[in-house]
């Protein structure tokens, strides 16, 4: 066995983590990952999970909602035990503190430092067809970018993950590790999986041929105030072709992508805000973006994971991070059930997020780990 | 002038993915979410200082160094 999975519903933070630990009886993980609604007592819960496996590694995030193998689920726990069978080597390191612009560099630096000594080569030399990243964020600490991009620059190796949520209050969420709940963090884990592996990055739109090119931002509030020299929400509305008051009705459906090739890197509209459209994720002052149109959201999230299956000739493990937005599409169109089929076939946790992971930060799309 | 910023995108993509595809389809997402669209620059693109010491400060933090910084 590879790994094995468990969720639980039980409200109580102790009988929850005595469930999850029931259910996974008989397995001898080397690290235990978990993802939880937030309507769990952080600080507790972190305690009762790490009591629960002793000295195993154990680490997570809150959630606004979750899904283990074909159940999309509310207000639980889902967890995933990885055996000796699933990981040769890997390393967790917590960065604290990160919308600290001025330490932020260094703090990546370390983290990274402590992955060399694990694998003992310089990160700019680890291998990506080897290794793989995973980092659970904070989702309001409005520097995912940032950190995805200090990653980037100094390791090839992938990293893919996700913002974690709060069920949609927008407060606080909480990175989990060393028993511990951590707010303004990220932790990230390289791992070597025993087995192969593949990422998947899967969003489901289409280009309308429209362009918008952002010629006037603010990259820390995630502001475009104009596009193409017109205030943002007008120069949307008049992509789109509808008025500008009912403009934010279409955000969901028709958000905006940076394109690569016929790749959309999805940058979501939040909000209108006199006359500026508020993101999800930043937008670079020059950066040309495509307006999109929402096609279905089960069949190409079907297709990504048998085309990763055929690749690996088997899975016997997907993490998945999906977008909240994602999920209430979802809701909406009555698909929540047929989505959760999907991974139906596979031992699967994941949750609904705040943000997504995959070389920088992007939104309204899924990042899973594929382990065949 | 032309071409620079072409030609440094070039020597940037060489020296960081040595040719692998795998890196190179990473890399370029990784330039573009920094900002530089690498299919939009040709050898007839003007060399916009802005974008050149947007590149310059992009290879300082991949650890590359360009040639033309080099000369300075």
């Amino acid at each position: 066995m590879n790994v094995k999975t468990a969720y639980s519903t039980r409200a109580s933070v102790l009988d929850a983590a005595n469930e999850i630990r029931q259910q996974l009886l008989g397995v001898e993980p080397t690290m235990v990952l978990y993802f939880a609604s937030s309507t769990y007592a952080p600080a507790a819960l972190s305690e009762a999970m790490q009591t629960a496996f002793g000295a195993t590694t154990v680490i997570g995030c809150t959630t606004a909602g979750e899904i283990a193998d074909g159940i999309m689920l509310r207000h639980s726990i889902v967890a995933m035990a990885f055996t000796k069978a699933a990981l040769k080597r890997f390393r967790v390191a917590l960065v604290e503190d990160v919308n600290e612009k001025k330490t932020l560099k260094e703090k990546i630096v370390r983290a990274m430092k402590s992955f060399e000594e694990c694998y003992g080569a310089p990160a700019s030399k680890l291998d990506p067809g080897r290794l793989v990243g995973l980092i659970l964020i904070d989702g309001l600490c409005r520097a995912e970018e940032r950190v995805m991009e200090k990653i980037g620059d100094l390791t090839d190796v992938t990293f893919l993950g996700g913002a974690a949520g709060d069920d949609r209050k927008f407060e606080k969420t909480y990175i989990y590790g060393n028993g511990k709940a951590y707010t303004n963090a990220a932790l990230l884990a390289m791992i070597e999986p025993a087995t192969p592996f593949d990422v998947i990055k899967t969003q489901s739109f289409r280009c309308l041929g429209k362009k918008l090119l952002a010629t006037e931002v603010d990259e820390d509030t995630r502001t475009v105030m104009r596009f193409d020299g017109k205030p943002a929400a007008s120069a949307y509305a008049d992509a789109l072709g509808v008025p500008l008051e009912t403009a934010s009705e279409s955000f969901e459906k028709n958000p905006l992508g940076l394109m690569l090739d016929d790749e959309p890197y999805v940058r979501s509209p939040q909000r209108i805000d006199n006359g500026h459209i508020v993101f999800y994720c930043n937008i670079k002052k020059g950066m040309e973006l495509s307006v999109l149109e929402s096609t279905d959201i089960v069949h190409d999230t079907r297709a990504a994971i048998e085309k990763s299956r055929a690749k690996l000739g088997s899975i016997s493990g997907i993490i998945s991070f999906s977008c909240i937005l994602r999920r209430l599409e979802l809701e909406k169109d009555g698909l929540v059930e047929s989505y959760g089929k999907v991974f139906s076939g596979a031992p699967t946790i994941g949750f609904s997020t705040y943000g997504e992971e995959y070389i920088g930060h992007i939104n309204q799309t899924a990042t899973m780990l594929v382990l065949g | 002038m032309a071409g620079q910023i072409k030609h440094i995108i070039d020597t940037i993509m060489a020296k960081r993915t040595l040719g692998n595809p795998m890196l190179i389809s990473t890399t370029r997402t990784k330039l573009l979410l920094k900002g530089i669209n690498t299919i939009k620059f040709t050898d007839e693109s003007p060399d916009d200082p802005v974008v050149i010491a947007q590149l310059d400060e992009i290879a300082r933090e991949f650890g590359i160094i360009l040639n033309h910084e080099k000369q300075l």
